[in-house]
């Protein structure tokens, strides 16, 4: 709803808002849709100047259409695929995480979500030299496990410490401070650190990660109803903006449920489960948990790439692995070309 | 020849004319209104009952909870009308209205290329440079990003200025038509009326557009609880008059089956399609598989 207001248009001045507003056009969307001889009648205003305002207007407000095309080369020049630093994982993704759309991790607890997280992050900001945005509801990013995860990609520490200052950690533990933190990094405003203003000086963006939107989402859902519905939803268009508009991966966490059947399911219900385009599964192995206690299971149960269902084991030991084997090697040389 | 002077004649008189300008038509206004848009009656036989094609006018809602193929029948029926005739396509022009961000085009490009590969390697003749062939397709698209349904009324109206002074597009792909359920569920507060107010506005809109320029409009529809029974009547959520427009339900939904020859587990798609357009309703299921290539019927 966007009130009609004096000096939006040229034209548009004070008396005729005022006049608008006697016929009961009180919005653009009023004003658009009305009719505009009855509504000239009405307000006894010159059928052409309403026309001339309907639009501009319209030109104003109404998402202007693309042509294929266009997008296609503009998506070939500007999309980035992101690895993720872990061979297994980049695998299962179709080489990693893709900027301009969300990737989520579903799992339950204890199945290595905050740890793929910082990895990522690690990984993104040491080897792509890439900015991330990192926000944390839950408490879980720990600066020390970064570090570790830095460490063993650089001996410098000048190096580490400059790969820890492109992660950018903004603490958010309820919904409004999550929403808050999202509009200002998607809005140009004064308050600083906003997305476009970090391009215009050089450093862009490449992965926000949000670990997790489950936390500050989850306990809204029950009580009020329709208010907690309304917050997921402000936050799933919020985040589809921000990836599309920045040209940034989403990375996002996400808890599981169980269904009635006792299938895993991941959380928040179905208003969520379209929002992220790719989707994988954690989960702890069953058997081996004393042998290798690092090992996941992770499943991809949601891309538009590669099938779905397709299995990989990953080790979360590998974004902190103590000595440089030669793959690793290779993966580096590879991320840096 | 008085039938190909310029259509933007109309946007002209309107500008100057005032009044009564919508009262009147000349030939070439109409012409250019209905003649230049081609039928989407072939789109896909496969999935709609043999007697109901979906002709102008017709609205589809697609309805399914996540992945149950939505998104990609919306793929499918695009390649079908952006493809060239030779390519088994229809050659028609394109809006794609993207509530949901869910429009992949690297993903649209390569059920394009698999098509047009077909296509060529059944009439044996390679293509030159097929790059520029699914680039021709794509031009033939056109991709607005909505992002509340304010946005989308506003661009709806846009619409029709460019349906008035070309043959414009003939088909409209929206996904989804439930994208903005929550938020305005939200913002309308307590009257139920506030909340509908926007989509009702769409859909009262695109009835007018349905009806004066013989568009189609495919729409996906995300259903808002995880176990939907059987029964067609439980349909959709969404407002009235929205589902008054609809005239062909497709209610979406996947199966898991056995892993073939020892490959991964793998879903089969199915779709039921009802259409209640002309007197009778019929009825059609079908089933598919989602390759590399895009929708394949089993």
């Amino acid at each position: 709803m966007v009130l009609l207001r004096e000096g939006m248009c040229p034209g548009l001045d004070e008396d005729f808002v005022r006049r608008l507003r006697d016929a009961q056009v009180k919005t653009v969307e009023d004003l658009v849709s009305s009719d505009m001889e009855d509504l000239a009648q009405k307000c006894s205003a010159s059928y052409k100047a309403l026309i001339a305002i309907r639009r501009v207007l319209l030109a104003q407000h109404a998402a202007f259409p693309v042509s294929g095309a266009d997008l296609y080369d503009e998506l070939l020049s500007s999309t980035a695929i992101l690895s993720t630093g872990n061979p297994d994982l980049d695998a299962l993704l179709d080489s990693g995480v893709y900027t301009g759309e969300i990737t989520e991790l579903a799992g339950g607890p204890a199945s290595g979500k905050t740890q793929v997280c910082l990895g990522v992050a690690a990984h993104v900001s040491q080897h792509l030299r890439q900015n991330v945005i990192y926000v944390d509801t839950t408490g879980g990013l720990s600066a020390g496990r970064l570090r570790q995860m830095l460490r063993t990609q650089t001996s410098s520490d000048d190096e580490q410490m400059e790969a820890l200052q492109r992660i950018t950690v903004h603490r958010a533990f309820d919904i409004f401070s999550l929403l808050d933190c999202l509009y200002r990094l998607g809005g140009d405003g004064g308050g600083g650190g906003g997305l476009r203003q970090a391009s215009s000086h050089g450093g862009s963006v490449k992965a926000l990660i949000v670990d997790s939107v489950s936390a500050v989402i989850a306990p809204l859902l029950g009580s009020r109803h329709d208010e907690g519905m309304y917050m997921k939803s402000q936050v799933a268009i919020t985040l589809k903006a921000m990836a599309k508009d920045f040209n940034i991966a989403a990375l996002v966490t996400n808890h599981v449920t169980r269904s009635v059947e006792g299938e895993v399911q991941p959380g928040l219900g179905v208003s969520w489960s379209h929002v992220p385009r790719t989707r994988v599964l954690l989960e702890r192995l069953p058997d081996a948990d004393i042998d290798r206690p690092t090992r996941r299971c992770a499943t991809l149960i949601k891309s538009s790439r590669r099938p779905c269902l397709i299995r990989a084991e990953l080790d979360l030991q590998w974004w902190s692995r103590s000595e440089r084997d030669t793959s690793g090697k290779r993966k580096l040389d590879r991320a840096d070309s | 020849m008085l039938l190909c002077q310029p259509p933007i004649r109309t946007t002209e008189e309107e500008k100057e004319g005032g009044g009564n300008v919508n009262m009147t038509e000349s030939g070439a206004q109409l012409f250019a209104r209905l003649d230049g848009r081609q039928s989407v009656r072939d789109i896909e036989p496969r999935l709609f009952p043999q007697n109901a094609q979906p002709g102008p006018g017709a609205v589809v809602e697609l309805y399914g909870t996540e992945g149950t193929g939505k998104t990609e029948l919306l793929y499918h029926f695009l390649c079908r009308a952006v493809l060239p005739v030779h390519a088994g396509g229809l050659e028609l022009e394109v809006l794609f209205v993207d509530t949901d961000y869910s429009l992949d085009v690297l993903r649209l490009v390569g059920i394009l290329d698999a098509r047009l590969l077909a296509a060529a390697a059944e009439s044996s003749i390679w293509p030159q440079r097929p790059e520029a062939h699914v680039r021709a397709c794509l031009s033939r698209l056109l991709v607005a990003h909505c992002d509340s349904s304010r946005q989308l009324l506003v661009t709806l109206h846009t619409l029709e200025a460019r349906l008035v002074s070309r043959p414009g597009p003939a088909l409209v792909l929206l996904d989804s038509a439930s994208a903005f359920y929550w938020s305005d569920r939200g913002e309308g507060g307590a009257s139920v009326s506030k909340q509908e107010e926007n989509l009702r506005k769409c859909s009262q809109l695109l009835a007018a557009l349905l009806r004066d320029y013989r568009i189609s409009v495919f729409a996906s529809c995300h259903a808002n609880r995880r176990r939907c029974g059987h029964a067609s009547s439980s349909f959709s959520h969404l407002c009235r008059p929205w589902q008054r427009l609809v005239t062909h339900r497709v209610l979406c939904s996947r199966q898991e089956v056995a892993p073939a020859r020892g490959g991964p587990r793998g879903h089969v798609f199915s779709a039921h399609c009802t259409s209640s357009s002309s007197g009778g309703k019929a009825y059609r299921n079908c089933s598919f598989r989602i390759g590399d290539g895009g929708l394949e019927f089993v």
